[in-house]
């Protein structure tokens, strides 16, 4: 690009006055309303260690369950596990969700799991696994709680549990103790795919929703000429 | 509750008394007549307000106290106190605004808040804990009692959800609520300390040390950074690694710049790598030695020429001083030390000492010197020995020593041509030593130095204290401090009160014992270390000397015991011995009826006569007649035998209880009589009767109290006789004995009962001359012992046997039941009495019962 002088010196007038009202940028601005990248990084931070939660609590309950569920090459047909919300989603599909979608989706899939994994937790037996599991009912609610928040937040409504879907555990006779115990395997592991997902969603919120400071300078710059 | 109402501390407090008209007729009684009265004291009327004629009230100003009786009396009849009502008056101060609020996770555990309460409210205050999420409440937490500024929540929290905590308090004058708190319980961890620590050296690098640990869990939750410190071993103060050379997880670490052999501790902890949070508590400390670095200097050199010379040879000792740890970075393995004479090969010398003596011509040498350790070698020092006849061109001018700082200085002038280097050279100037010259080498551009003493004292204490001795020990001064050779060291010792005494220690020596003491004592030490310039004295130490030597105490209890022990034993085995004393000075005299009369022999059989003066000494006045006694002319036995006898009858006594007939009564110590029921006597002296020959003796009268007294009759045969043919003449005896005891008089009895017993005449005598003795209690004992036991002696086995069986049939005839038992008993005995005397057979007759003839 050809500069002449005078164009340069009103790029620095314009780049000072740029400058001058960068604290005034709300996006820049850290002692206004921080917006909803913290508690979006709060929100993977909590998948994170929810994951690593499950994974030391999943060892233990499936040892519960007894073989085969305990071994590593376990991979039962989803039978009866219809109910779970699947994680799993074709890459496009999950590429082209908006941020609404994606939160909806996330936090419906949280609220089932966890009306289940209370069920599971009224049939553990040992104390120790009690407890685990009571804690990971509380983490799971708290990170429910985080995705309302970031929720509204971003000005989205919460998803109205329709009368008559919400979901519920049902341990009748029709199942056998060891489709009990399928429907269990499933639950984690489903469980842990939604958490694997939810860090995927939750890290590109976060890159969504942190635009580089630079960007900001750049189009402000832009609209000085 | 109006019955015990809460007041602010400091307020106003009006009560009012109603009185019930009924009773206002009854007792003759309104308003006027009301007394107030606070903790038993009354009130005075200024402060009572007459409402009415049924109520009074009283008011209380500024209450100051914490608990108070407030009582409303009434005076009946003018006179009389009554008591109407009472109420509880309790005072104190709303709870104050809760104030610092926070909260902390340890680890694993489950989180603890705590807050500032404010001012004392002299109050049951209670503060409850509240958190919640925006989307949930959470139990609240109420503290203990004894804990009134924390509480710990009961559910684990969950990290990255932000969670809202305020605390409130309550009590009976209000309740306030303290800020709120909104964190995340990520920000408030406070992790467990790093473990495992551990420390490994490098041998490529002597200044280093790496450092391993294990994080804690929470490393797969949060990011941490560390605060490693570290300090040489002894050292006080801990150095720090910079922080942000450790400011994230890790697991290791690799500290540089550390002294090459050397130990090093370390510790670490970490926290959350941005810094909110706390700091865990420090790990255990670990520690390491840096690896071995070749030394770091060249030892100081220097020389001596012994000047006697010998054919163009001289004697040159080369001398050096070892190297300060610092220096020599690892352990010194030996000395190199090369001599080069003049274009002529080199001289290889490895030397563990610090000093080498060689032959050398008058040439010039030069001669190095390195050190060597495990790693490598230092660098040389190269010192030059003059031919014998060099002259130095450029002498040290001006050398002036003065004192100062409480070193000694040295001053020189340089030379005008810059040496390599000085060597100083010193001695002390003493009456007590000679001038033994010391050295130290100094850089060629010094031109003035100290003669370096000691700076500190060696830090003595003791090892051991004894009585009177005290061992000493130190460690040797470390080498900066040394400043020089240390000479010998001094070590004063003193009592609180005493004089100061010195004893002079070699320097080789790290302890040194202190005798003659004197115990139970103070003593302050205290120890200088000298080189040849002077000395430092190190802290003091004080010990006390103990009273009593190691094992002293045991050393005089001990005798002392068995001193007591053995005069017990003594003491008994002399009553034992002198039973006879004993009985005679304490029991009534036991007359003898035997001894009342006097055997003789049967005419037809002559009589062996064998007299002793102690059966003459019977028969004088005693007896009538005079029978024939054989007393063992060997009437000196020794008193073993006695014991034994003794010890006889009380085995006697313990196993066969049953036949008490022959025991009870036998001892010079017992004044029981046996007895034996007579209801087989006839058959055994018909036995005994059929068998034996007897001759009779008629008592005349004992002394002159004889008409009660059975009259006896004692016969001996000359043909060899059973025991136990005689044995139930001897139980008759026994029962006469029972008859006339305390009859007779017996002072004179006893005396021969006793002197006899004391004597203790081998019985064997009495049956090979099968005579008889006198017989008494005693010997009637004596006998019974022997029919139980001692036979084997005197009769053989087989004899013995006979007896045995003999005695069990006759004598013990009417305790059939026990016989087996009682053979049993009499054959242990027989073994174990050997030494009991044989067998004697004093046969008496009772007069008119039992007459063998």
């Amino acid at each position: 690009m050809d500069l002449r002088a005078g164009d340069s010196w009103g790029m620095l007038a314009c780049l000072c006055t740029v400058l001058w009202h960068l604290p005034a940028v709300p996006a820049l601005n850290r002692t206004g309303d921080p917006g909803p990248g913290p508690s979006i990084q709060k929100t993977y931070d909590l998948t994170r260690y929810l994951e690593h939660q499950l994974r030391s609590l999943a060892g233990t309950y499936l040892n519960y369950l007894g073989p085969p569920f305990n071994e590593p090459d376990f991979n039962p047909p989803r039978l009866g596990a219809d109910t779970l919300p699947r994680a799993t989603v074709n890459l496009e599909v999950w590429r082209s969700l908006n941020d609404k979608l994606r939160l909806t989706q996330n936090y419906e899939a949280y609220s089932h799991l966890l009306c289940y994994l209370r069920g599971l937790n009224r049939q553990a037996a040992t104390a120790e696994l009690r407890r685990s599991l009571a804690h990971f009912c509380t983490s799971l609610q708290g990170l429910l709680g985080s995705i309302a928040g970031v929720m509204a937040t971003l000005g989205y409504p919460l998803p109205q549990p329709l009368p008559g879907t919400e979901p519920t555990w049902t341990p009748g006779p029709a199942h056998s103790d060891f489709l009990q115990k399928m429907d269990d395997f499933w639950l984690l592991k489903e469980l842990q795919t939604w958490l694997w997902r939810s860090a995927k969603d939750f890290n590109r919120l976060k890159k969504k929703m942190q635009p580089p400071a630079a960007a900001v300078t750049l189009h402000l710059e832009a609209h000085g000429f | 509750n109006p019955e015990s109402p809460v007041v602010h501390l400091g307020s106003n407090f009006t009560a009012v008394c109603v009185l019930k008209e009924d009773c206002m007729d009854y007792f003759h009684v309104n308003a006027n007549f009301i007394v107030w009265k606070m903790s038993h004291f009354t009130i005075p009327k200024e402060q009572y307000t007459i409402i009415n004629k049924t109520a009074a009230s009283v008011t209380l100003t500024d209450v100051a106290s914490l608990n108070i009786q407030l009582t409303c009396n009434i005076l009946t009849f003018g006179q009389i106190e009554q008591n109407i009502y009472g109420i509880t008056l309790i005072s104190g101060l709303p709870p104050e605004k809760p104030k610092n609020l926070n909260c902390i996770v340890n680890e694993g555990r489950k989180m603890m808040c705590y807050w500032d309460p404010g001012r004392e409210t002299y109050l049951e205050t209670n503060f409850t804990l509240k958190s919640e999420w925006a989307t949930e409440k959470f139990a609240d937490c109420k503290t203990k009692r004894d804990t009134p500024t924390s509480c710990t929540v009961d559910y684990s929290p969950v990290y990255f959800v932000n969670m809202e905590v305020w605390v409130e308090a309550e009590n009976a004058l209000g309740k306030v609520t303290s800020d709120h708190i909104n964190f995340d319980p990520v920000d408030k961890v406070k992790p467990n300390a790093p473990h495992n620590l551990s420390v490994s050296n490098s041998e490529e690098l002597s200044s280093i040390l790496k450092l391993t640990w294990i994080n804690s869990n929470i490393k797969n939750v949060i990011r941490l950074k560390y605060d490693i410190q570290y300090r040489t071993k002894g050292a006080s103060a801990w150095s720090q690694i910079p922080p942000e050379d450790t400011a994230s997880t890790r697991s290791s670490f690799t500290v540089q710049d550390l002294k090459p052999f050397t130990e090093y501790v370390f510790r670490i902890r970490c926290m959350k790598e941005d810094g909110k949070g706390f700091w865990s508590d420090w790990s255990e400390e670990a520690s390491g030695i840096t690896y071995e670095d070749r030394p770091s200097k060249a030892p100081s050199f220097w020389y001596k020429i012994d000047p006697s010379h010998t054919h163009g040879y001289r004697s040159v000792q080369l001398m050096w001083k070892t190297l300060p740890p610092f220096e020599a970075n690892g352990k010194i393995l030996g000395y190199e030390v090369t001599l080069t004479r003049w274009k002529s090969r080199l001289q290889n010398y490895t030397v563990n000492d610090s000093k080498l003596t060689v032959n050398l011509t008058n040439d010039r040498y030069i001669a190095t010197l390195t050190a060597r350790n495990a790693v490598g070698r230092s660098a040389a020092s190269v010192l030059t020995i003059p031919a014998c006849d060099f002259q130095a061109s450029h002498p040290v001018m001006d050398l002036k020593a003065f004192p100062k700082d409480n070193m000694l200085w040295v001053e020189w002038t340089t030379p005008s041509k810059s040496p390599n280097k000085y060597i100083l050279e010193w001695c002390v100037l003493s009456d007590k030593s000679p001038c033994i010259p010391d050295w130290q080498q100094e850089d060629g551009t010094v031109y003035r130095t100290y003669i370096r003493a000691p700076s500190k004292g060696p830090t003595v204490r003791t090892k051991k204290v004894g009585k009177n001795e005290a061992v000493l020990e130190w460690d040797q001064l470390p080498v900066d401090v040394q400043n020089g050779f240390i000479r010998n060291y001094t070590i004063f010792y003193r009592t609180n009160i005493g004089n100061e005494t010195a004893v002079n220690v070699d320097s080789s020596h790290t302890e040194y014992t202190l005798s003659s003491l004197t115990s139970d004592t103070l003593y302050m030490v205290r120890m200088a270390a000298y080189t040849d310039e002077g000395g430092k004295d190190g802290p003091e130490f004080t010990f006390t000397t103990p009273k009593f030597a190691q094992g002293e105490i045991e050393a005089i209890v001990v005798p002392v015991c068995l001193a007591f022990l053995l005069t017990t034993l003594l003491g008994v085995l002399f009553c034992f011995n002198k039973r006879d004393l004993i009985k005679k000075h304490i029991w009534p005299n036991v007359p003898d009826p035997s001894k009342s009369h006097i055997a003789q022999w049967s005419p037809h059989t002559p009589p062996r006569h064998n007299f002793n003066s102690k059966d003459q000494m019977y028969s004088d006045g005693n007896f009538t007649d005079v029978s024939v006694v054989e007393i063992e002319a060997n009437d000196k036995k020794p008193f073993p035998e006695d014991l034994k006898s003794l010890e006889l009858f009380k085995k006697e006594k313990v196993s066969t209880e049953g036949h008490s007939s022959g025991i009870g009564g036998s001892s010079c110590m017992s004044s029981s009589r046996p007895s034996i029921s007579s209801s087989d006597e006839n058959e055994s002296a018909q036995n005994t009767s059929s068998t034996v020959q007897y001759s009779t003796v008629v008592h005349s009268g004992y002394r002159h109290q004889v008409p009660s007294v059975q009259v006896f009759s004692r016969s001996e045969s000359t043909q060899p006789l059973l025991d136990s043919e005689e044995r139930p003449e001897d139980l008759q005896l026994v029962d006469n004995v029972d008859g006339s005891d305390g009859i007779l008089p017996r002072q004179q009895y006893f005396k021969q009962n006793c002197s006899q017993h004391e004597t203790s005449p081998d019985i064997s005598h009495f049956e090979r001359s099968n005579q008889v003795s006198s017989v008494n209690e005693e010997d009637f004992i004596r006998l019974k012992q022997q029919q139980i036991s001692g036979i084997s002696q005197s009769c053989g086995s087989g004899q013995m046997k006979m007896f045995q069986e003999v005695s069990a049939a006759d004598a013990f005839g009417p305790g059939t039941e026990g016989q087996g038992e009682r053979f049993k008993t009499a054959e242990m005995e027989a073994v174990l009495d050997e030494g009991m005397p044989k067998s004697y057979l004093p046969q008496t007759v009772r007069q008119g019962g039992y007459m063998p003839q």
